[in-house]
């Protein structure tokens, strides 16, 4: 499976594309060919290219989930779930800014019928009360009616956003945390390095973006990760010097604190490192003893980000003015030669 | 009874003038299957066709308002009327009873509605005050104490523990007051001064204070009861209401149905106008009646139009006719196996009906696996309790199927000489299969050579009547195949009665490898019997390959396909061995044959009857479907939907 990834000649032949026509027909003539085929030629915009790619990994998280060992279907089930959340958070978004279906479906991810979120009825219900009483039987439910109480006074989804990824996590690491052995340690160390990114560049952000006081952030963040603890997030949220804190953290992270001299402009740099850091963690799973559930938890990771290095490629190749910063947005193609 | 049933195709050139009442004759008899003929001719100036899609979707429109209306109050739609209706119905004679009727239901449901979120905000309440019932102390004194900031609420047991740490800095209070699996009513409180630090906390943890009502005055035991008597007095609304209801389905039922099958034979009449072709002054019908009922419909149409032109083609069973319905009609008794027949696919116009077949057949095999005299009857009377509705009434058409196969099982039962699993009961008539297992697999595989072979025939009789040479001729399972076949055993019987053989083996050997031959290239001679050309698609050398392969695989086909009979014996076998079996555990349980031995004969015989008979019908299926039914059935034939309001007779 590692083998059907791109590697780095591969990159370096789509970096050379001249334009998006000439990188989508290289595409055509890889692992994604068949994706971008079933959408017509006219049809094919950066958005719905981007679409079509991601029903690779739709297609490898089904067929792994069925290939799985019966105990390992539900934590990979559950990891699935996440584009399920991101999905339904979208479409919130969606509806909170009125916009029509025709412009969301094709940013969603393409779950097809493994999904239990109406996503085109609840946009076209128009409001977000009416699409949340429509996951009734979801397990999303529960969650966000704790939230809608907030939506309702404050008309922002902001707080249905947060329970959403909160109860996500939680529950993903309770499953984890049921694992033992080698299967365990190879969870904790991808699904850890997920958790450490997401919560410390909540942390940060919530901190610098939003001003929030230091229970919101603590609220609004979670106590356990795989290098982050909690410690670390009542720092940040208390007001510690955030370079020391993530230097603390990370000490092998080059230029942490020029890089969040300026939070605002380091912060996505920070976020791509961290990002680096998981994908060496996941292609380190392939070492080694194969005997483990963590190998396709890694190789789907790794899927994952090639298509979103994929997707940014595809927005870069698009622009009229080809931006070559674009190249510290990707993760897997980044030692592309410049 | 072995085909379709012989279908005629007509075309009807319509007057305008006519249109409705040659439409009525149509719809009314049960008998034309319309097919599309959306030509329109650009002469065309009458009335546009647009007009009968409107009037169309308006009859739907009210026809589902009408529905809607009726499950509201529980009203079914009833039988179609006995009386055929005269003239399509005008919508606007219908609408404003359609409007008031509604008006009056929606006023209920509204209420109802609304009564019932009452109860169920009532309820919610309740589950949070319930904790504060022991409190002496007015409600309004925790709600909104002068010198704390307090908040009682509920909120997500996992946020509980990252509520308290968020507020490491300052002094408070949490009190958890109840906790179910997800969520906890509690009680936040602590100095005024910190009210703004406690207020952000408790809103990033999705604490949600209790909404209690101002009016809601006293301590929390006094609200609880004032809650109760509210959501009584709620549900004593909601039985007036439903009382109301009742009294309109009454005054109205009888009213709805009958308007409900007016506009639908009117949406009916208009959605077959919309399928016409339309012509200057007149209008295309083309359409399929079946060929026994032409004569009394041609003769209903020129009592309706004089002027009407009237063209009808009989449709032969030879050729391909994709387009023409398939109507089956079989009696009541054989019913349930024509549904065997249709899961599997309809017989296309031309196409052997298998349903007599099917009906000898299945529960032939079936009774085969299973025959017991006791186990089949009851299997027979459970049949025919599905069959008449007294049980099961959502699979009555399986009950046909049940009932006969325990009737079959009942025969063999004589046959094998077992009655509840006693093999020495009652006489066998004719072989006892425990005791002659070599016997009864060798009778299960001959029979299943004369099945296939009969499979084989059916198929050679489709594809003569289909004037289908090419497959006639080559087909694996044409005559080449059944040539191929049968030398196959003879083979094998030469080989077993070498000089009792009556065909010298070099002849066999000799048709063997003809007929082997023929089905090797089989593809080859179809393409050239059918006149396509290049006979030989890609290289000479992969075709030959290919075709050797084929031949390898068919060969396989029909050992295995011969060898899956085995099983009709095997689960005969089997019924004796299991039944051995539990004898052997009631011996067990009741040395001495008291009560416990027949409880357990009575409880492995019920296990039989529901275990072993399953699995024996889905061995039945199997055989019929895959062994029998891939010779010679292709299927893939229209259904038969003539024009009416009454649900057709077939299946």
């Amino acid at each position: 499976m590692y083998s059907t990834l791109f590697t780095q000649q591969q990159w370096d032949a789509l970096y050379e594309a001249a334009d998006y026509n000439s990188l989508i027909t290289q595409l055509k003539h890889s692992e994604y060919g068949p994706y971008l085929d079933k959408a017509k030629e006219k049809d094919l915009t950066p958005r719905r290219a981007a679409y079509q790619i991601r029903e690779r990994l739709t297609d490898a998280y089904t067929s792994i989930i069925r290939m799985a060992p019966e105990s390992a279907r539900p934590l990979l089930t559950h990891r699935y779930r996440n584009f399920e959340v991101d999905n339904l958070k979208a479409v919130l978004r969606g509806i909170a800014a009125g916009v029509s279906w025709d412009r969301v479906r094709f940013i969603l991810f393409p779950l097809g019928s493994e999904t239990v979120l109406p996503a085109q009825e609840m946009m076209e219900s128009g409001n977000v009360a009416a699409a949340v009483e429509m996951l009734r039987a979801t397990p999303y439910y529960e969650t966000l009616s704790y939230a809608m109480t907030r939506y309702s006074a404050e008309k922002n989804i902001f707080p249905l956003e947060v329970a959403l990824d909160l109860n996500y996590w939680r529950e993903l690491w309770k499953d984890v945390n049921h694992l033992s052995g080698e299967d365990r340690k190879q969870w904790l160390r991808i699904v850890g390095g997920l958790i450490d990114m997401n919560n410390l560049m909540w942390a940060i952000r919530y901190r610098v973006y939003h001003n929030l006081s230091e229970e919101e952030v603590v609220n609004y963040t979670l106590p356990f990760g795989y290098k982050v603890g909690d410690k670390d997030i009542r720092a940040i949220a208390a007001g510690s010097d955030i370079p020391q804190v993530v230097k603390r953290i990370y000490p092998d992270l080059p230029d942490v604190e020029s890089l969040l001299q300026e939070p605002r402009k380091g912060l996505p740099a920070l976020e791509m490192l961290l990002k680096r850091r998981i994908m060496q963690q996941c292609q380190a799973a392939f070492l080694g003893n194969p005997f483990h559930i963590g190998l396709p938890l890694a190789f789907l990771q790794l899927l994952e980000f090639e298509i979103q290095d994929l997707t940014v490629l595809i927005e870069a190749k698009s622009a009229i003015d080809l931006d070559e910063d674009f190249r510290a947005y990707l993760v897997m193609g980044q030692m592309a030669k410049a | 009874m072995f085909y379709p049933q012989e279908m005629t195709e007509i075309e009807l050139i319509v007057p305008t003038k006519d249109l409705l009442s040659v439409t009525k004759v149509l719809s009314r008899r049960g008998v034309f299957y319309q097919a599309d003929s959306y030509y329109s001719s650009p002469e065309a100036k009458t009335t546009s066709p647009n007009v009968w899609q409107e009037r169309t979707a308006a009859y739907a429109a009210l026809e589902r308002r009408i529905l809607n209306i009726m499950q509201s109050l529980g009203v079914d739609e009833g039988n179609p009327p006995s009386h055929e209706f005269e003239t399509m119905v005008e919508i606007e004679t219908i609408r404003p009873a359609v409007d008031e009727i509604e008006h009056e239901v929606k006023n209920i449901s509204d209420r109802l509605a609304a009564e019932n979120k009452k109860i169920e905000q009532m309820q919610n309440l309740l589950t949070q005050l319930e904790p504060l019932a022991g409190i002496e102390l007015e409600i309004n004194a925790i709600r909104n104490p002068h010198y704390l900031y307090s908040v009682l609420g509920t909120m997500p047991v996992s946020n509980i523990d990252r509520l308290q740490t968020s507020l490491s800095r300052i002094p408070f209070v949490f009190t958890p007051l109840r906790t179910d699996h997800s969520t906890a009513v509690v009680w936040l409180a602590g100095l005024k001064s910190h009210d703004e630090i406690l207020e952000r906390a408790a809103r990033s943890a999705y604490l949600n204070p209790i909404n209690l009502p101002e009016s809601y005055e006293g301590t929390p035991a006094e609200i609880i009861r004032r809650l109760n008597q509210n959501i009584e007095d709620a549900r004593r609304s909601i039985e007036a209401l439903k009382v109301d209801m009742s009294q309109l389905r009454t005054r109205h039922d009888k009213k709805l149905q009958s308007m409900l099958w007016e506009v639908r034979s009117s949406r009916m009449v208009t959605d077959a106008i919309v399928r016409y072709g339309r012509l200057k002054y007149t209008y295309l019908v083309v359409g399929w009646v079946v060929s026994s009922a032409l004569a009394d419909l041609e003769q209903r149409i020129r009592e309706a139009s004089k002027e009407t032109i009237i063209e009808t083609h009989p449709v032969h069973r030879g050729g391909q006719n994709r387009n023409v319905p398939i109507a089956l009609r079989h009696s009541k008794l054989l019913r349930p196996f024509q549904m065997l027949v249709t899961t599997y696919g309809r017989p296309s116009y031309g196409e052997l009906d298998p349903t007599i077949l099917m009906a000898v057949m299945f529960p032939l095999l079936y009774g085969a696996m299973f025959g017991d005299v006791g186990q089949g009857l009851v299997l027979a009377l459970l049949g025919w309790l599905i069959a008449t509705k007294r049980i099961l009434g959502g699979m009555a058409s399986l009950g046909g199927v049940i009932m006969a196969c325990g009737l079959s099982a009942t025969i063999f039962g004589f046959l094998y000489g077992s009655i509840f699993g006693f093999e020495h009961v009652i006489p066998a008539l004719w072989i006892i299969p425990v005791e002659n297992i070599l016997t009864i697999l060798g009778i299960a595989i001959g029979a299943g050579v004369i099945l296939l072979s009969l499979g084989f025939i059916l198929g050679i009789i489709n594809a003569w009547k289909a004037r289908d040479w090419g497959r006639l001729l080559f087909d694996h399972y044409g005559i080449a195949g059944l040539v191929f076949y049968w030398s196959l055993i003879g083979l094998v019987a030469s080989v077993v009665l070498r000089d009792q053989m009556p065909v010298p083996q070099p002849v066999i050997v000799a048709l063997a490898a003809i007929s082997g031959l023929a089905v090797m290239f089989s593809e080859f001679f179809i393409r050239l019997v059918e006149g396509h050309r290049p006979v030989i698609e890609g290289s000479l050398g992969v075709y030959i390959i290919q075709a050797f392969f084929e031949l390898f695989e068919t060969f396989i086909s029909f050992l295995s396909n011969s060898l899956s009979y085995v099983r009709v014996g095997a689960f005969a076998v089997a019924h004796g061995g299991l039944s051995s079996a539990i004898f052997l555990l009631a011996e067990l349980a009741s040395p001495d044959r008291g009560v416990g031995y027949w409880i357990v004969i009575l409880i492995g015989n019920i296990f039989i009857i529901g275990f072993e008979g399953l699995i024996v019908g889905i061995q039945t299926m199997r055989l019929s479907y895959y062994e029998f039914f891939g010779k010679f059935f292709r299927g893939g034939g229209m259904r038969y939907e003539p024009l009416t309001i009454r649900p057709t007779a077939e299946e």
